[in-house]
């Protein structure tokens, strides 16, 4: 265990230096002056040239480079160019309400992958499993849009932006998550509001990696659903649902497991298009509208976070199937 | 003068939520009541403060919450008295005084006088950013009584009342809250999510990437504004923005509603659109400093090539019509310095070097529309034409060396608005040689003689014609073809009256008159 913990924390910090380095490179290759961009067209050189000292934009790529990591060693991610403020604040602002969707999504993924594989495992669940299809093949933003008209426009049940209604005000911390705050504080109000908000925007982010994990399950299980213990306990003459769900599940566990982990990714990326629409506060927000004004210090901090979750994510994928299967431990 | 297009079933989770609302009209927050206004933005402002805040998306916020000495009066380039009631201005134009409005508070109850204007004018000039260079050449600021303010200049600066009037221009910033938040940066950290100004409207909630709210200010001087409450939501996708405008979970679309939604906005009975004179001028630059357009024979062969008329008719319809000269409508009489671009198409000789062509592009879908359309008509003459989209820091790169506009694209789309309505706020850094948006580095000596003889004659015929001879010798540079004139378009629920419009202040109405019948 020690090992795998000490290998993903050196493979952590080769991803991160390596994505950080990657964002240099395009920034080196995109020519722009985010600098003249910030202060305005009617600034004077000088104002311009002190602006760019004052940020370190006057230093070769190397050094700003290197300052960046120093930087970042400590913490410090610099200021963003757009919002002004040091892009560690901004992050802190942003980042709750990704995890809170990310995480809802994962798990309507989770629960909605698990019904589909089993389902479909067992030769059942057709017509649901060609409407996800249909649904997670279909663009996101385009799936979105089409939720909302029907679910927003036409029967006004679900809410069309935002985390919160403006007239509940949230509770102060602990976590940033909404609907864990709401809980820990008792505001049921915010609770319900929270999902009311939560439903669509998870909803969409999380049906295409549901299908992924569904189809991933349906094929592990067959395999499973063939094999000699399995033979044993139907000749026993244990039920059927007790065969699948207490012997064939665990062991058919670790292929949707990894792919779980790799669908993170996905979830990540999805939550850019799916926040634009629903204007979800979140990091994916944020990175639009940072990419769009060349904010470099705000593309590479919200790079080196996202990064970090998803090495963090994919190495509790691999505790789990440690768990879920008792051969790698022995590995 | 600034750029503007560079300028978006199943689970418990959806069955609980079923189950705690009912249903819902709104926003997905509240649904519009009379006592609110909801309004959205594409993408967060970049600060309230408004000695730092440079960008169009946003004047809505500042121009509720802080007032300057004097404003533009609606749909006018007539600048109209606020916190000052009148002013004298001295003989030499080196002397402004400026007689103050008395019985205004600031929003946090302090009262507004002359120590107060002094105090704002002075932290604009210490915070030293953007907006600055507006009150670049102040020498002196006195104060003879509480309700008197002057300025004395170091030299004549012809804009400097349209600079007052700007949306960008001085606002008057409580002296209490500077001195509280004063911190050691003029209290910038404070006016980063916090505003306290005289204006009609109270910032009561700044939260990045969600919302900002407008509260009612109740003791304001001037007219009560009719809505208690405006929430500005930040939605980035235009779809999005649509849909809640048509449930009536939006009043307002403020800017880049899409060309090919128009038709459907004009059909829906809760809508309207209304478009209002504006100073937004859509350009072409061609980049001089490298073959082929080093050469003006083609330089004029592109402006007769684009068949600017049919292109402006084809894309703006009612929306706009060709520039009728380098000086947007109510900026310069445009009679002075008139276009006229040649209709005889011309061939590019063979030979001619591809050319690379850069747009800025934005929601509406305008910019990219245009930039086809002259590709086509370019390539129809044997152009050939690589088009691409690029941003705003992307575009400010271009004239920082000789070697940047060597590589910076022949032509580039891009339609901007001056930051005033004065002829020098728009010639000296779009046309004058390094001016900020001089993105494709035109440079002519003669040019630049004639912009200083305006900004320092104080006969305004001289001035003038100084300016519109330095746009005449821009026209036959062929260095920026003007495109069109545009109007500001905004789409709306019906139901709203007293919408009042500056030209000078896109994509912004008044807050403080606008009101819901």
């Amino acid at each position: 265990m020690a090992r795998l913990v000490l290998s993903r924390l050196a493979a952590l910090a080769v991803i991160l230096l390596a994505l950080s380095a990657i964002v240099f490179a395009l920034e080196a290759m995109i020519p722009s002056d985010p600098v003249r961009a910030m202060v305005g067209a009617s600034a004077t050189k000088e104002a311009v040239a002190a602006k760019r000292h004052e940020l370190g934009f006057d230093k070769p790529l190397p050094v700003q480079y290197v300052r960046f990591l120093g930087r970042a060693a400590t913490g410090n991610l610099s200021d963003s160019l757009r919002t002004r403020r040091p892009v560690v604040t901004d992050l802190g602002n942003f980042l709750p309400a990704t995890l809170e969707l990310a995480g809802a999504a994962a798990i309507i993924a989770a629960v909605l992958g698990g019904l589909l594989g089993i389902a479909t495992a067992r030769g059942k669940g057709t017509a649901p499993r060609l409407l996800m299809l249909a649904g997670a093949s279909a663009p996101p933003f385009l799936l979105a849009l089409a939720l909302l008209m029907l679910f927003y426009s036409k029967w006004h049940i679900l809410p069309s932006s935002g985390r919160l209604s403006s007239s509940i005000t949230p509770p102060a911390g602990p976590t940033g998550l909404l609907v864990i705050d709401g809980l820990v504080h008792g505001r049921f109000d915010v609770v319900s509001d929270a999902l009311w908000h939560l439903a669509l925007p998870a909803f969409c982010l999380a049906l295409g990696p549901a299908v992924a994990l569904g189809r991933t399950l349906r094929s592990s299980l067959q395999t499973v659903l063939t094999q000699d213990h399995i033979r044993t306990a139907r000749a026993k003459g244990l039920k059927e649902r007790t065969v699948l769900l207490r012997h064939a599940l665990r062991s058919a566990l670790n292929a949707p497991l990894t792919m779980g982990g790799l669908q993170v990714g996905l979830l990540l990326a999805g939550v850019v298009v799916i926040e634009s629409v629903f204007a979800w506060p979140g990091v994916g927000l944020y990175t639009v509208q940072s990419i769009s004004s060349t904010d470099f210090p705000a593309v590479a901090g919200v790079t080196l976070v996202l990064g970090a979750l998803y090495v963090v994510i994919n190495s509790l994928v691999d505790l789990a199937q440690i768990v879920a299967d008792p051969r790698l431990r022995a590995a | 003068m600034r750029r503007v297009f560079s300028l978006v079933a199943v689970a418990g989770l959806v069955l609980s939520a079923c189950s705690t609302k009912s249903s819902t009209t709104g926003a997905g927050s509240t649904p519009s009541t009379n006592g609110t206004l909801n309004l959205a933005y594409l993408a967060d402002m970049s600060v309230p403060d408004p000695d730092v805040f440079y960008d169009i998306e946003g004047n809505t916020v500042i121009l509720s919450a802080y007032q300057g000495l004097v404003d533009y009066k609606p749909d006018s380039t007539t600048i109209e008295p606020v916190l000052a009631t009148s002013w004298d201005i001295s003989p030499d134009a080196l002397t402004y005084t400026f007689h103050l409005r008395s019985g205004v508070t600031f929003q946090d109850g302090t009262p507004f006088n002359a120590a107060a204007v002094k105090a704002s004018f002075q932290r604009r000039i210490s915070v030293n950013s953007a907006p600055a260079y507006m009150l670049a050449q102040v020498a002196d600021m006195q104060t003879p009584d509480p309700m008197t303010f002057v300025v004395k200049l170091k030299s004549v600066v012809t804009p400097f009342m349209d600079y007052m009037a700007s949306s960008w221009g001085p606002k008057i910033i409580s002296p209490k809250a500077l001195t509280d938040n004063a911190g050691n940066d003029f209290a910038q950290t404070w006016a980063k999510t916090n505003a306290d100004g005289t204006g009609p409207y109270k910032l009561t909630a700044f939260n990045r990437g969600q919302n900002y709210t407008l509260t009612r200010n109740d003791s304001y001087w001037g007219p009560k504004p009719n809505f208690a409450t405006v929430n500005i939501r930040i939605i980035p996708d235009m779809n999005s923005q649509i849909l809640q405008l048509r449930s009536g979970g939006l009043d307002v679309i403020l800017h880049s509603f899409p060309v090919a939604e128009l038709p459907t906005a004009r059909s829906d009975p809760n809508l309207t659109i209304r478009d209002f004179s504006s100073y937004l001028q859509s350009m072409l630059y061609i980049n001089a400093n490298k073959a082929p357009f080093n050469n003006l024979a083609l330089r004029k062969a592109v402006a007769a090539d684009i068949d600017r008329d049919t292109l402006v008719s084809q894309i703006y319809g009612s929306y706009g019509h060709p520039a009728g000269s380098p000086y947007a409508p109510g900026i310069l009489d445009q009679s002075l310095a008139p276009i006229s671009y040649p209709t005889a198409t011309v061939k590019a000789p063979a030979g001619t070097p591809a050319i690379t062509f850069a747009y800025t592009s934005d929601e509406s879908g305008i910019q990219s529309r245009l930039a086809g359309l002259i590709q086509q008509k370019l390539q129809g003459q044997g152009f050939q034409v690589t088009l691409k989209e690029v941003t705003n820091p992307q575009v400010y790169g271009y004239a920082t060396s000789p070697q940047t506009l060597a590589q910076a694209p022949d032509l580039l789309l891009m339609t901007n608005t001056p930051d005033a309505a004065h002829p020098d706020t728009w010639s000296r850094i779009l046309w004058g040689t390094g001016g900020g948006l001089n993105f494709l580095g035109y440079s002519n000596p003669q040019v630049d003689t004639l912009l200083n003889q305006g900004a320092s004659t104080t006969d305004s015929a001289a001035s003038a014609q100084a300016y519109a001879k330095a746009a005449q010798l821009l026209v036959a540079d062929y260095g920026i073809l003007f495109l069109a004139d545009t109007r500001d378009v905004m789409v709306m629920r019906k139901n709203l009256t007293n919408v009042e419009h500056v030209p000078n202040y896109p994509w912004a109405l008044r807050l403080g008159t606008l009101a819901r019948s």
